[in-house]
C-alpha cells in the first residue's frame, strides 16, 4: 500500500491526487479487510488449536507440548506465537515433512495442512493408535482418522471431532470439548 | 308499661352481637397474625433458597459453558442457555466473553399479567442479577449474567394467601359457632330473667319464677331475683287482701254484713241497664221493720242489732243467687230481684219474706221477739225507668203497706193488684 503510492503520484500528480484521495479509503479498506480477515482467521485458528490442546491430556503428559505442522497450511501462521491459553502448558511449534520419521517420536500434536488424499491416508495409517493429537485444516480429514478437523467459515472457526479416533489414540479430551465437536460434526 | 322500646334495642348492641364480634375479632386477629408471620418467615426462607438456587444454577451453567466460551462457539452457548431455560426458572440470562462482548442471551417471554407479577416478586425477593465469572485455567474468560423468575415464589405466595383466606374463613366459622354456643348459654338465662320480669311488670303475675341455670353467676342472680319475687308476691297478696277488705268495708254494712246503700244503687244501675238491653223485668222491694223503733227503745240497742242481723239472715235465705239485698240504713232494707218473668214472682218472694219473719228472734239477753216487715214492690219497666224513681216507687208502696198494715203493696196500681 505504501509502496504503491509514490508510483501513482509520479505519473500524474495533480490530476490523480484528488481521485486518489477519494479512492484511498476504499482501496485501503478493501485491501486491509482482506488482510484483516486472513489475520483474524489465523488468530481464530490459533485460538481453537491452543484451546483443543489445553483440554487434552496425554498418557504421559510432557512438560512442553510439541506441535508439528505438516504440509502447506493456510491459517497456521500464528501457531508459532505465544498464546494466552499456554499458561499451564507451553506449546512449541515446528514444521516437519509429511514423511519425517520424527513424527511419531517428537510430536504430541500434529497440525495438518492441505495435502493429497493418498498422502493423508498414508499419514493417518502411520499415526493410528498413537497418542498423537491430529488437527486437520480440511474438514473431510475427520472421516479418515484425524482426531479433530477445523471447520472454517466466514465468521466462525469451529471444529469437528472423530470420537473413534480420539478413543483409539489414548488421549483424554475434556467431554465438554467432545460435546462441542460432536455438535459441529453432523453439520455439513 | 312496656320497657322494651324498639329504638333502644336498635341503638344498643345485643349481647349476642357483642360476643360474636369479640370472638370474630380475636379469631381473625390470631389467625391473621399467625398466618402472616408464617408466610413472611417461609417467604424469607424460600427467597434465600431461591437465591442460593440461582447461584447454583449460575455456577453449574458457567461450568457447562466453559468450553463453548473458550472456543467462542455462540451456537453452543445458545444451546446450553436454551437447555437450562427449559428446566429452570430463569427470567434473563446473558453470556459475555472476556472483552464484554455478548455471546448469547435469552429472555423468557414476559407478556402476561402473571409474568409481570412474577417479575415484581422476583425483583422484591430474589437477588437482582447474579454475575458469575466463567473461568478457564484460572483466568476469567467470560461472564454469565443471570436473573431468576418468581414462579415458585408467586405460587407459594398465592397458595399462602389462599391458605390464609381459608383459615380465616374457618376461624370465622368457628368463632361464630363458639359465640353462638356461649350466647345460648348466657343469653338464654338472661332472656328467661327478662321475660319473667316483663311478664310480671305487664301482667302482675307474681307467681312466676326464673328457672335455674348451670352458670353459677347467672344462677345466683336468678335465685336473688326469685327471692325478690317471693317478697313481692307476699306483699302483693297482703295488699290485695287489704284492698279487698277495704273495698268490702266501703260497700257493706258492718253490722249485718249486707251491702250498703251505695253498693245497692250501683248494682241497681247496672242491673237496670242489663234489663233494658235484654228486655227483661226486674223488681225492687223496699222493706221496713214495723216495730224496730219500739224494740230499740224498750229492749236496747243490742236487741235492735240482733233483730237487724236476724232480718238480714232471713232475707238472704229467701233470695235467689242473682238477687241482691242491702241495708239502706236504720231498719230499712232493699232487695233487687232480677230477673223476674212475671210480677207474681216478686209478690211470691215478698210473701215468703213476710212468712219468714213469723219465727221468733232470740235476743242476746235472753228471751225472744217476733217482728214483722212492711214491703213495697216496684217493677221495672212498669213503674219507673230510672233507679231513683224505682226505689222511690217501692218506698211509697212500702209506706202505703205500713199505713194499711197489709204487709206488702205493689206500687201505683196497688189496689187492683193486691188482695
Amino acid at each position: 500500500m505504501y509502496l504503491n503510492r509514490p508510483v501513482f503520484m509520479r505519473a500524474n500528480r495533480k490530476v490523480l491526487c484528488c481521485t486518489l484521495l477519494a479512492l484511498l479509503p476504499i482501496l485501503a479498506h478493501a485491501e486491509s479487510s482482506d488482510a484483516d480477515s486472513a489475520t483474524l482467521r489465523a488468530t481464530q485458528v490459533a485460538h481453537v488449536v491452543h484451546g483443543i490442546l489445553s483440554y487434552a491430556r496425554w498418557p504421559q503428559q510432557p512438560e512442553v507440548l510439541r506441535l508439528c505442522v505438516i504440509a502447506p497450511t493456510e491459517y497456521a501462521d500464528l501457531l508459532w506465537q505465544d498464546h494466552e491459553l499456554e499458561s499451564r502448558q507451553p506449546v512449541q511449534a515446528k514444521r516437519l515433512l509429511v514423511d519425517s520419521p520424527l513424527l511419531e517420536t517428537d510430536c504430541e500434536a500434529v497440525y495438518l495442512g492441505v495435502i493429497e488424499d493418498s498422502q493423508r491416508i498414508a499419514l493417518f495409517s502411520r499415526l493410528v493408535g498413537k497418542p498423537i493429537l491430529t488437527i486437520s485444516e480440511t474438514s473431510q480429514a475427520c472421516s479418515e482418522g484425524s482426531l479433530f478437523c477445523l471447520s472454517i467459515s466466514d465468521e466462525h472457526v469451529g471444529f469437528k471431532v472423530n470420537l473413534d479416533a480420539v478413543a483409539r489414540s489414548g488421549i483424554r479430551v475434556h467431554p465438554n470439548v467432545l460435546q462441542l465437536g460432536k455438535r459441529a460434526g453432523p453439520q455439513p | 308499661m312496656n320497657r322494651r322500646k324498639p329504638e333502644a334495642s336498635q341503638q344498643r348492641p345485643s349481647l349476642r352481637r357483642l360476643l360474636h364480634n369479640a370472638h370474630l375479632r380475636v379469631a381473625l386477629l390470631a389467625m391473621g397474625l399467625t398466618s402472616l408471620s408464617l408466610t413472611l418467615v417461609s417467604l424469607l426462607a424460600l427467597s434465600t433458597y431461591a437465591g442460593h438456587n440461582l447461584q447454583l444454577i449460575a455456577r453449574s451453567l458457567a461450568y457447562t459453558l466453559e468450553a463453548a466460551v473458550v472456543f467462542n462457539d455462540r451456537a453452543a452457548v445458545r444451546d446450553a442457555l436454551e437447555q437450562i431455560c427449559k428446566t429452570e426458572e430463569i427470567a434473563q440470562v446473558a453470556v459475555f466473553d472476556k472483552d464484554g462482548e455478548l455471546l448469547a442471551s435469552l429472555d423468557t417471554p414476559n407478556n402476561t399479567v402473571l409474568n409481570s407479577a412474577e417479575q415484581a416478586i422476583a425483583r422484591l425477593l430474589l437477588p437482582d442479577v447474579v454475575i458469575q465469572p466463567i473461568t478457564y485455567q484460572g483466568k476469567q474468560i467470560g461472564a454469565l449474567h443471570i436473573s431468576g423468575q418468581g414462579t415458585t415464589l408467586l405460587r407459594f405466595l398465592i397458595g399462602g394467601l389462599l391458605g390464609l383466606l381459608a383459615s380465616l374463613a374457618l376461624s370465622a366459622l368457628g368463632a361464630t359457632y363458639g359465640s353462638k354456643r356461649i350466647q345460648r348459654a348466657i343469653t338464654q338465662p338472661l332472656r328467661n330473667l327478662s321475660q319473667v320480669a316483663h311478664n310480671i311488670s305487664v301482667e302482675r303475675t307474681f307467681n312466676q319464677r326464673v328457672p335455674a341455670t348451670h352458670i353459677a353467676d347467672l344462677n345466683e342472680l336468678a335465685e336473688d331475683f326469685n327471692a325478690l319475687l317471693d317478697q313481692l308476691e307476699s306483699w302483693q297478696h297482703q295488699l290485695e287482701r287489704e284492698n279487698a277488705s277495704l273495698a268490702h268495708q266501703a260497700s257493706h254494712d258492718a253490722l249485718t254484713g249486707l251491702p250498703n246503700r251505695a253498693f245497692f244503687e250501683s248494682r241497681l244501675l247496672g242491673s237496670m241497664r242489663e234489663a233494658r238491653d235484654s228486655q227483661t223485668q226486674m223488681a225492687v222491694l223496699f222493706l221496713d221493720s214495723n216495730r224496730f223503733k219500739e224494740i230499740n227503745d224498750q229492749l236496747g240497742h243490742a236487741a235492735g242489732d240482733a233483730v237487724l242481723i236476724a232480718i238480714a239472715q232471713r232475707l238472704r235465705a229467701q233470695l235467689r243467687e242473682g238477687d241482691t239485698v242491702a241495708r239502706l240504713g236504720g231498719d230499712e232494707f232493699a232487695v233487687l230481684l232480677k230477673p223476674i218473668h212475671h210480677e207474681d214472682d216478686a209478690v211470691l218472694i215478698a210473701d215468703k219474706i213476710i212468712d219468714s219473719m213469723h219465727k221468733p228472734i232470740a235476743l242476746p239477753e235472753g228471751g225472744s221477739i217476733t217482728t214483722s216487715l212492711s214491703i213495697g214492690i216496684a217493677l221495672y219497666p212498669e213503674h219507673a225507668d230510672n233507679p231513683e224513681a224505682l226505689v222511690h216507687e217501692a218506698d211509697v208502696a212500702m209506706y202505703h203497706a205500713k199505713r194499711s198494715q197489709r204487709g206488702r203493696i205493689m206500687a201505683k196500681s196497688q189496689d187492683s193488684l193486691t188482695n
